[in-house]
This record gives C-alpha cells, sequence and structure tokens, in this order.
C-alpha cells in the first residue's frame, strides 16, 4: 500500500496540497478528480516520490519512504503531457528495463508484448518526432506498464486522445489489471471516465479532498448580481446564481442529487434553468443513474431508472437542468 | 594589396611543402588544445550539471563566480600562474614555468569556466519532463543524469568546440608561461604575433590559416557526430 499521511506541500510558500491521509490499496483503482489547480498533478508526483512533501511522511507498506531510488522501482507515473526520450520507441521502451537489469531475452518478450497490447508494434523503430501527441500517450502508458509497477499512477490520460483512444486506453488498463494485480491512481476531469473506470472516486479542490462527491465541481470568480443577494459565477458558457456571501475565487459544487431533470423549463423557484443535452447515462448503484448533460457545460444530476423510462432519456435526446441558488455549495 | 597577396602565396607554399617548423607549432597546438580542451570539459561539464541540477548553499553564488570567470582577460589568467609557478613561487617546485605543460594548465583555468556555465546553461534547457521520467523509471542518478546529457547532446557538443576553439586561439596565457621557445613552447597564436612583429607576414598567414583549418576541422568533426543522432 502506497500512502502519503498529514502531508502539506507548499510551493514558494503557498500550500498547494494538504491530506491528512491519501492510501493507494493494493490493486485499487482511485480516479482523482478535481478543476485544474487543485492538487492533483502534486499529489501524483508526491506519490510517485518525484518530490518530497514539505511536512509529513510517504509511506510505502507501511514504512516510511526513506530511499526513494528503491521506491520508485515499485511506483511509475505518467504525466499528463509525458515525453519520450530522444530515442527510437523500442529504446523508450527498454530504458525501465534496462536500469533494472533485466536480461535481454527478457526485455524483449516484454517489449513485445506490451507493444501487441497497446497496439504501437509498427511504432517501435519509430522516433519521438514521428508520433501524434495520441501516440506518445500509448507509448508512455506503454513504457510504464513495461517495468510491471505495483502502482501505476496516471496524470489525464486521456487528455491527448481522441474519445476512442481514450477508451482504448481504459480498456488496456482494465486487462491489465485482470493479468496481474496492479494498483492504478489516475487524475482526470473526465468525470464520466472516472465513475466508468475507477472504483474509488476522489474529489480534490484546493489541495484538500472534498467533503462533497466530486461531480459538478468548479473553481469560479464569484461576482456580486447587479440586483439582489445572489451571486453568479460564469462557468463555461452558462452563468450560476449561488446563494452566499462570499465574492471572488471559490469552488462551486452543484450535489447531483439536487439537480431537477426535465424535458421542458419549469416553472419553479429555481435560479438555475440550462438547456442542453444529454451525452452519457450510467447505472450507479440499485435504481440510481447519473446523467451527464452539455448544458454549456457538463453536468451531472442523479435520477431514478424511473425517472430516465419516463423522461425518455437517452444519449443526445434534448434535456433541462434546473437546481435552486441554495443548492450550490461554495468553498 | 600586393603584400596580402604575396603572404598568401607564401602561406599556401608553406602549407604544402611540409615545412617542419610550421607542423611542428601546428602538432603542438593540437596536443595541447586537444588535452587542455578534454581536462576542462572532463572538470566543467560535470560541474555545469551540479550547477544545473542540484541545490545547495552558494550555488547562485558559485553560478556568479562561474560567469564572471568567463570574462577573465587571459593575461591576467597568465600573469597569476606565471607568479605559481616561478621558482618562487608555490607551485615552482613543479618546474612547468616555459613549459607547454604549463600552456595546458593556462588553458584549463581559461576553459573550465566556458565548460562550466555552458554546459549548466545546455542542462537547463533539457525539459525538465526528461530527468522526471527518467527518474519515475526507476533510473538512479548516474543514470538519470546520462538520460539528461543525451537530450543535451547537441548543446554540449557545442561546449565542447567553444571550449577548443578557446584554447586553441588563446594567446596572452600562452605567452606569458610558455614563453613563447622555439620548438618547445611556440604554439599557433605565440607564433603568428612572433612573426608578425618580425615582418614575416607570409609565414603568420601560413599559421594563422592551420589554426583556422584546426577550428573548421574540430566542427565538422562534432557536427558529423552530431548528425548520426536525430531528434
Amino acid at each position: 500500500m502506497l500512502e502519503l499521511r498529514d502531508v502539506r506541500h507548499e510551493y514558494d510558500g503557498r500550500v498547494v496540497l494538504h491530506l491528512e491521509r491519501f492510501a493507494v490499496p493494493p490493486g485499487a483503482a482511485i480516479a482523482v478528480v478535481g478543476p485544474n489547480g487543485s492538487g492533483k498533478s502534486t499529489l501524483l508526483r508526491l506519490l510517485a516520490l518525484l518530490e518530497r512533501p514539505t511536512q509529513g511522511r510517504v509511506l510505502l507498506d507501511e514504512a516510511v519512504v526513506t530511499s526513494r531510488g528503491a521506491a520508485r522501482r515499485r511506483v511509475t507515473l505518467v504525466e499528463q503531457r509525458p515525453i519520450l526520450f530522444r530515442a527510437t520507441v523500442r529504446e523508450n521502451l527498454e530504458f525501465g528495463l534496462q536500469v533494472r537489469g533485466i536480461r535481454r531475452t527478457e526485455v524483449n518478450r516484454r517489449i513485445q508484448d506490451v507493444a501487441a497490447r497497446f497496439g504501437i508494434t509498427p511504432l517501435l523503430g519509430r522516433r519521438r518526432h514521428e508520433l501524434s501527441d495520441g501516440e506518445v500517450q500509448r507509448v508512455a502508458v506503454a513504457r510504464a506498464l513495461a517495468v510491471e509497477p505495483d502502482v501505476l499512477l496516471l496524470d489525464e490520460p486521456a487528455s491527448s486522445a481522441d474519445r476512442a483512444a481514450a477508451l482504448t486506453l481504459y480498456r488496456a488498463l482494465s486487462e491489465e489489471r485482470v493479468r496481474r494485480p496492479m494498483a492504478v491512481c489516475l487524475a482526470s476531469h473526465q468525470l464520466e471516465d472516472a465513475y466508468r473506470w475507477a472504483d474509488d472516486v476522489r474529489a480534490l479542490a484546493d489541495g484538500r479532498l472534498s467533503p462533497v462527491t466530486p461531480e459538478n465541481l468548479f473553481r469560479v470568480e464569484l461576482m456580486p448580481a447587479e440586483s439582489g443577494d445572489l451571486k453568479h459565477a460564469c462557468v463555461g458558457t452558462v452563468e450560476i446564481a449561488a446563494m452566499t456571501d462570499r465574492t471572488g475565487p471559490a469552488i462551486l459544487a452543484v450535489p447531483p442529487t439536487d439537480i431537477f431533470v426535465s424535458r421542458e423549463p419549469l416553472a419553479s423557484s429555481a435560479r438555475n434553468t440550462f438547456q442542453g443535452r444529454v451525452t452519457g447515462l450510467a447505472r450507479r448503484g440499485p435504481g440510481a443513474v447519473h446523467v451527464t448533460a452539455d448544458v454549456g457545460v457538463e453536468l451531472i444530476a442523479v435520477v431514478t431508472e424511473e425517472a430516465v423510462r419516463d423522461l425518455a432519456l437517452a444519449p443526445g435526446s434534448p434535456v433541462v437542468f434546473s437546481f435552486k441558488a441554495s443548492a450550490v455549495r461554495v468553498f | 594589396m600586393d603584400f596580402l597577396a604575396e603572404g598568401f602565396r607564401r602561406a599556401l607554399a608553406l602549407l604544402f611543402s611540409g615545412d617542419a617548423e610550421v607542423y611542428g607549432i601546428a602538432l603542438l597546438t593540437l596536443k595541447i588544445g586537444v588535452i587542455s580542451t578534454v581536462l576542462a570539459c572532463g572538470l566543467g561539464i560535470p560541474l555545469g550539471f551540479v550547477l544545473a541540477t542540484r541545490g545547495f548553499w552558494g550555488r547562485r553564488a558559485a553560478l556568479t563566480v562561474v560567469n564572471t570567470a568567463l570574462a577573465f582577460p587571459t593575461v591576467v589568467l597568465g600573469l597569476l600562474l606565471y607568479g605559481l609557478l616561478s621558482r618562487r613561487g608555490p607551485l615552482g617546485a613543479v618546474g612547468w614555468l616555459y613549459t607547454w605543460q604549463a600552456i595546458a594548465l593556462g588553458d584549463v583555468l581559461l576553459a573550465l569556466p566556458i565548460a562550466a556555465a555552458l554546459a549548466a546553461a545546455a542542462v537547463q534547457g533539457v525539459d525538465p519532463r526528461i530527468r522526471r521520467t527518467a527518474e519515475t523509471l526507476g533510473a538512479g542518478r548516474w543514470r538519470t543524469a546520462w538520460s539528461v546529457a543525451r537530450e543535451a547532446r547537441f548543446a554540449l557538443a557545442a561546449v565542447i568546440t567553444t571550449a577548443f576553439g578557446h584554447v586553441v586561439a588563446e594567446i596572452g596565457s600562452a605567452m606569458t608561461v610558455g614563453g613563447n621557445i622555439r620548438g618547445q613552447t611556440r604554439t599557433l597564436t605565440t607564433a603568428v604575433a612572433l612573426y608578425t612583429s618580425q615582418g614575416d607576414f607570409g609565414l603568420a598567414l601560413a599559421l594563422g590559416l592551420i589554426l583556422l583549418l584546426l577550428a573548421l576541422l574540430v566542427n565538422v568533426a562534432l557536427q558529423a557526430l552530431q548528425g548520426r543522432g536525430h531528434a
């Protein structure tokens, strides 16, 4: 088990991460979600032992990590915009195996194996400038998996990939976990992917684990309304009204259970009403469905199976999301 | 203009005649240049690495010292070295004054800060993700440094070329601690200065052309090496 305990990390005196405990149990599939700047990448770099926390401890199998070099052989990170060494794809895949002193025949076997699984066999002789961003991402993940780590950390693994490539990547990761025991912790801003893939979704906001569910979490600038007490914040192309005393930078959370879903705008007290289209439906728990819609920004609402049937909700169908200004949580 | 043309004619004649003195001077210059470049880069490039990648107390001051040393006047360097190597100096017992070793020592001291400062800049120019990637794939300190050096190899080749260029073109220190002794410590630059002052323009020009040729050859060799590496 990889674990951060009582960790506080600062850059130039500014606290960017403050966690009492963050554990990655063996074999876990964890997704960390949160807005840009919430501390996801810093968290992964600390877990990857690439940086020492300003305060606190990193534990591996219940023991405080003293030799980062040895621990790094068991934990591997693929960064958000990974970089390949100035060499061929094959040489990149060989790198981690060579530093472990693995024999040539075993190196070749692992490279053939991982290249086949990620569909990069035709790329083995190419150099980094001959690859697309998506191919670089796949090679970087394959390179990390070639060393067969106990913990694989992925920072926005689908950021350079199109939808189909992202799904292929997630499928390959799932297959990899079936093939051998490995914990995976990924940071993503794609909630849909996080929920589809991970067993455990955790939200990070302003460097802290958020007490609310990670859906509909936004970093915003709250502005007073021209009239009335409500504050407004621009999120994507929509403006969300919130009942709060605060102004300026803040994190907004809209609990998915507080969103009314309808086919037509409702005459109601809800100050936030947005029209859009359903982009995804995911079954969660008994009778609960997560409805993802693009209403100018991606929002998720939780409804019942019955409501989905009654409203005939399906990907692409028109939908209206409504919620009260008082339902918006401000942090 | 006539004397210039005559100078060139004389230079070419000397170059192709296989004049023993001319080639002796050229070979000594090459020997000193290669030895001092190897030593200066062998010490300076790792020093540049440390300055660029390690956080330690006094790092900023060390970088300032190295950058200031880039502009150290070679005549002053020669003068200080002369004081150290002269019979009454602290290193007088070594007996290096007016030997090629003294010139090489001066050249090493001249090229060392150049190699360190340029190597530090070259390493700082490498994408920081390279170091992190090597580390996260399990590489130790040396293997990580090697990965970073591979990324910076074109810039590091330029460091070597620059150091060599400075070393073979240096005259102040070579004249002071070498003494410009015929057949022993006469290098291309000191010889060019001497023959020009004696009015033997053709010979000076021939030696100048050889100096240019040496610099050209080293550049071509390094470019050929760089050409083997791809992006």
